[in-house]
């Protein structure tokens, strides 16, 4: 019995420091005011993939090839867009995880969000 | 015999027919989670290989094995519980309720709206698939109370024979021994196929397809060889369920040895009828115990286990490891380097498990000093141990798109055609997302393949001292088993470190 409890006592330790060893730092600082252009041209979005950390404020300004209905999972944000006229869409990012954008008119895919926990 | 033959060959085609366009295979519905970051697959892995050595610590003064003494407890002592778990309501409710939604299922993917709101893809893919699989392992088998198409045979029966034909559907042609599990192995790969390549796969309409040619498989094979037989041996979702059901802390267990005699699965005669639900729907009430009990025990019990039983365990891991390797850029480099196709993939993926499984199998057999029964015996026996690594990855693969996904059932429920229905009330449910956060699900996928890992090396050492009654062999046979498992499991963890791609 004293050598599982001791057994167990050691890699306690043992996972005990790796973990804080191993373990980053978290995004410092405090929730940021973050801004992205995002083009849309022949079905293709530049950047495809927006990274942000949880918290920041995100503004978006989509501009388009020709009319789409912007829509971006988790958040549930939908906005038609017509070419020639950015629009500009405003968040908070406060649902972690990886979203997908897509057209949801074409019902094709543009690209993600990736939303990083703190 | 000839039917079957040019349905294998219908089928078979539409495979490579199919492939033709792997662009967008994967899934139903978009999952939400962020790889896990490198640091904490480094984390895990590690765990793995530290915390193995707790099961190793706890069994090295054990002399002999103790499958069958696990604490339980039986619920059927409880009075009331007793009654709500037997009454006629509750089980019979329960099976009209499955029978119910199988129809639902295959009118509104027959009929229903089909692209958009149909309540088919959901309910099968989620709901059933994912939700029963959980409910399977973590609560306890209920697949052979609910499975529709046994519930639809025997109401067909039962109306023959008030009819007058006596000998009901069963035509009883011997089933040949040689053949074992083999025909649950090679529909669950079909199922696999099905699941992550076919690009059709969540079209409501093609989901009423298969279900439809599947009640036709079903039904022959269980008039053709009888129901028991064909429920156990070839109805793979019967196996698939009762495998989960292994590693679930309820078990359901005949007291009488009578009862038992002629079954061809179970130990009955020791008393050893555990979650052999022939037997159990055989038994008066007095006899049945429904059993609390730790939960994977189940998996360590000796049993026969028919050819091709550690085939359909390999298949189920490699079938899940499959479902997560394709959305890795490495899947990706391979179909683009190599003539290796999705539908390639989902053969020989298993077969590379199968091959590993084998020779590590073999290697431990050796160290232990051989061991009655050779080979085959030790490549069935230790099969079962991987289950757990199976079910925590499943779990941690799916849980957040369950929980997720899962949500959309409350609408569709009211609107299951997709023809502006609102039978509950409920249509407009929107499904919230963010319940979990993506910090809570990277720990907790982590910490269930691990703990998956330390189950599966705790059950290898328990069955190998089973198989080599010695304590200090049982000990060096598990070294290389200890690799495989740590193999699998690193496996696991780095497809969820993986970067998404489409």
């Amino acid at each position: 019995m004293a050598r599982i409890v001791i057994l167990i006592a050691v890699i306690v330790l043992i996972l005990g420091g790796l973990f804080f060893v191993l373990r980053p730092d978290t995004p410092s600082g405090a929730p940021r005011d973050r801004s992205f252009d995002l083009n849309i041209e022949g079905g293709e979005m530049r950047p495809a993939e927006i990274s942000v950390n949880e918290g920041d404020r995100v503004m978006l300004r989509v501009s388009t090839d020709k009319p789409i209905k912007f829509r971006m999972h988790g958040y549930d944000i939908e906005r038609e867009v017509e070419p020639g006229r950015a629009a500009k869409l405003h968040f908070e990012a406060d649902i972690t995880g990886r979203f997908e954008i897509e057209d949801h008119e074409s019902e094709t895919e543009l690209g993600v969000l990736q939303v990083r926990p703190r | 015999m000839k039917t079957r033959r040019v349905a294998a060959a219908a089928l078979v085609f539409s495979l490579f027919l199919a492939d033709a366009h792997p662009a967008l295979a994967h899934g139903f519905g978009p999952t939400y989670d962020i790889p896990i970051p490198l640091w904490l697959y480094l984390y895990g892995a590690a765990a793995a290989v530290v915390l193995a050595f707790i099961p190793l610590a706890l069994f090295s003064r054990k002399e002999r094995d103790a499958a069958y003494r696990y604490p339980r407890f039986d619920l059927f002592r409880v009075r009331p519980l007793r009654t709500l778990l037997t009454s006629r309501l509750l089980t019979g409710g329960l099976r009209l309720l499955s029978v119910a939604l199988f129809f639902v299922v295959v009118i509104a993917g027959l009929v229903g709206l089909q692209s958009g709101f149909n309540i088919a893809p959901t309910f099968v893919w989620v709901t059933w698939l994912v939700g029963l699989s959980f409910f399977t392992a973590l609560v306890g088998n209920l697949w052979p109370l609910v499975n529709p198409w046994k519930v639809i045979f025997d109401s067909a029966e039962g109306l023959l024979r008030r009819l007058g034909l006596r000998d009901g559907l069963e035509l009883g042609a011997p089933y040949p021994e040689a053949l074992g599990i083999w025909p649950a192995v090679g529909l669950y790969l079909v199922f696999v196929w099905t699941e992550n390549v076919f690009s059709g796969s969540y079209a409501p309409r093609n989901i009423a397809l298969f279900a439809l040619a599947y009640t036709l498989i079903t039904l022959y094979g269980m008039a053709f060889f009888g129901k028991e037989t064909w429920l156990r041996l070839g109805e793979v979702f019967s196996v698939f369920f009762g495998l989960l059901g292994r590693f679930a802390p309820t078990e359901v267990r005949v007291k009488d040895p009578d009862v038992c005699l002629g079954c061809d699965y179970c130990d009955g005669e020791a008393g050893r009828c555990v979650n052999c639900y022939e037997c159990f729907a055989r038994a008066t009430a007095a006899e049945r115990e429904l059993n609390l009990r730790p939960p994977a025990v189940g998996l360590a019990l000796p049993e026969r286990v028919p050819p091709g039983g550690a085939a359909f365990v390999i298949v189920v891991l490699a079938g899940v490891t499959f479902d997560g390797l394709l959305q890795t850029p490495l899947w990706l480099e391979i179909v683009r380097l190599t003539p290796i196709t999705q539908t390639l993939g989902a053969i020989l993926l298993p077969l590379l498990f199968f091959g590993i499984y084998l020779g590590f199998v073999e290697l431990s057999r050796i160290l232990g000093g051989g061991g009655e029964g050779g080979f085959r015996r030790f490549a069935a026996a230790y099969a079962f141990s991987l289950v757990p690594i199976a079910i925590a990855y499943q779990m941690a693969h799916y849980y957040t798109y369950l929980l997720i996904q899962g949500q959309m059932i409350i609408s569709l429920v009211s609107d299951p055609l997709g023809w502006g229905w609102d039978l509950f009330g409920t249509a407009d449910f929107e499904p919230r997302y963010g319940i979990v956060g993506a910090g809570v699900v990277w720990y907790s996928q982590v910490a269930l393949i691990v703990v998956g890992h330390v189950l599966a090396v705790y059950l290898a050492h328990s069955i190998s001292l089973r198989l080599l009654r010695d304590p200090v062999r049982a000990f060096r046979s598990q070294l290389p088993m200890l690799v495989l498992m740590v193999l699998y499991t690193i496996t696991s963890l780095w497809i969820l470190a993986q970067p998404i791609v489409k």
